[in-house]
């Protein structure tokens, strides 16, 4: 490298280069190297549907969770304002129509596990 | 007694900032002390940005409609009704049902639509994406075409300094138009001519609304063989002969007419008495930092309906949410606000079918170009078909 380049060097390059060298000395550049090129392909590869196929199965997982959460917040919250129900109190729980879409959709959900057992 | 916050509009403002409320007002809600509703017209939530992508035959649209219900929090009332009118010193909003709904704080999250009938001749004659049957439409006419030319128009609000919908979006179609009708094979038989109307929010004579972007723009439109045009402010279209009439006084022959219509915001808000916006354009005066209606201490407004001079999309509203939670909250509480809005927007711009731009401006700072990527598209599709969803229900 000729002397006026070194001279023109700004204090961040110098510093850059001094810490590349290290990594270069110390054989770790190659992984860094690696580890780019391997990023790099798993773009060039993936395609639009694959993307659309990943990420449906992102949202899938997201809904379960907001209905799960929703779900257990509004039970905590129930079971901490009343008493434990008496079972006529159970059964009168039952003749909500909220309870019953529900207890009919967590039937529904195990016979769609059944289907596939 | 037992606070109210009432949220009318179930677009993506009025859905995020309903969740991000619940969330942050927990402690009050499981106390008993406050409710939260929120009133819209329809019982289903239609992610807008995704109609773009169906006038290119990427997506049928299904995708991007979902029941209202299953986006909110189990917390949060609901109701189909329509906002007709409003009295903000009575504190109530009344629905075209009859109904009346009181309120401690509201919130305005309306949107804003389409107004092609603004300018003569362009119901009948020109075509946009801003609305899933307008896209539709335009997707036929996409697929159809073998020869001919595609013009590009775009129209801004007559009140001074506010964009149109989806600032981005103009640029973003004429790109994916040039790569769709490359996929077909008739791109070179097909010419496209983008034009830009001589003033654009703080913009004079450019090709955008923002400088840098404006001044990048000619030789990316170049590389593509899209013809460009400044100061083209379509005032009129003659149906028949299919000509588009500039008030600079020019005319352009087309084939279609791809347009960025006029913009207003919705009838109920502009029928509210609280807008006074241009033409009866209907945009709510809002303080650019707590985003309260100017003048009602306890109204405030995000989104499409404001009149500030940031993008009227997802990106600014994701960003407003939390600024409009906050200060709702803390004035609950406090009695004050403590979040102030710097005009932040964050978005990805779909730069053609398969190349994504990161973009970020605030009110001091425009928007940096940067080249667009695969990786960029893909977090914009991905966005798109999922991750949308988790923003509006306020997970991300």
């Amino acid at each position: 490298m000729s002397e006026k380049v070194e001279v023109l060097k700004t204090k961040e390059m110098q510093e850059l280069e001094a810490k590349m060298t290290m990594l270069i000395q110390t054989g770790r550049i190659d992984n860094l190297i690696d580890l780019m090129a391997l990023i790099s392909d798993n773009i060039e590869m993936t395609t639009s549907p694959m993307v659309e196929k990943m990420i449906h199965t992102v949202d899938n997982l997201a809904s379960a969770g907001f209905i799960t959460d929703n779900a257990v917040r509004y039970a905590k919250r129930e079971t901490a304002k009343n008493e434990v129900p008496s079972l006529f109190g159970i059964l009168k729980l039952m003749g909500d129509e909220d309870t019953r879409k529900g207890l009919s959709f967590m039937l529904n959900l195990t016979k769609g596990i059944g289907k596939q057992l | 007694m037992k606070k109210k916050i009432l949220i009318v509009g179930g677009g993506t403002a009025g859905t995020m900032t309903a969740n991000n409320l619940a969330k942050k007002l927990m402690p009050e809600i499981d106390r008993d002390e406050l409710e939260i509703t929120l009133i819209s017209n329809s019982k289903y939530h239609y992610y807008k940005p995704g109609a773009m992508y169906v006038a290119f035959g990427k997506s049928e649209g299904y995708e991007f409609v979902r029941d209202q219900r299953a986006l909110l929090m189990s917390e949060i009332n609901f109701e189909v009704e329509e906002a007709t009118e409003i009295s903000t010193n009575g504190n109530f909003v009344k629905t075209k049902k009859g109904k009346k709904f009181d309120y401690d704080f509201l919130v305005l999250a309306t949107g804003c639509e389409v107004a092609p009938e603004r300018i003569p001749g362009l119901s009948e004659a020109g075509d946009w994406f801003y609305t899933y049957e307008g896209a539709t439409k335009l997707a036929k006419k996409f697929h159809d075409i073998k020869k001919g030319r595609v013009l590009v128009t775009v129209n801004f609000p007559k009140t001074p300094n506010i964009p149109h919908q989806c600032g981005i979006a103009p640029v973003e179609t004429t790109m994916m138009l040039h790569d769709f009708l490359t996929e077909r094979g008739v791109r070179d038989d097909i010419e496209i001519i983008y034009t830009y109307p001589t003033v654009a929010q703080s913009v004079t004579n450019g090709l955008f609304m923002q400088e840098p972007t404006s001044n990048v723009l000619p030789s990316i439109f170049d590389s593509l063989g899209v013809k460009h045009q400044s100061g083209f402010t379509l005032s009129k279209v003659d149906a028949k002969k299919k000509v588009a009439i500039s008030a600079e006084g020019e005319e352009i022959e087309f084939d279609i007419l791809m347009s960025t219509p006029p913009f207003t915001a919705t009838k109920f808000i502009r029928e509210s008495g609280i807008s006074q916006a241009l033409d009866d354009e209907g945009w709510l005066p809002t303080d650019k930092e707590t985003l309260k209606v100017k003048g009602l201490d306890n109204v405030y407004t995000l989104g499409d309906t404001v009149d500030l001079p940031v993008s009227k999309a997802g990106g600014t509203v994701h960003n407003q949410t939390d600024v409009v939670a906050d200060n709702i909250a803390s004035e609950l509480r406090h009695g004050y606000t403590s979040e102030s809005y710097d005009g932040l927007v964050i978005a990805i711009a779909q730069m053609g079918l398969s190349c994504g731009m990161p973009l970020w401006y605030n009110y001091d700072k425009d928007v940096a170009p940067t080249p667009c990527s695969k990786l960029g598209s893909f977090v914009r599709k991905g966005f798109n078909k999922g991750i949308y969803w988790a923003a509006a229900r306020g997970m991300v």
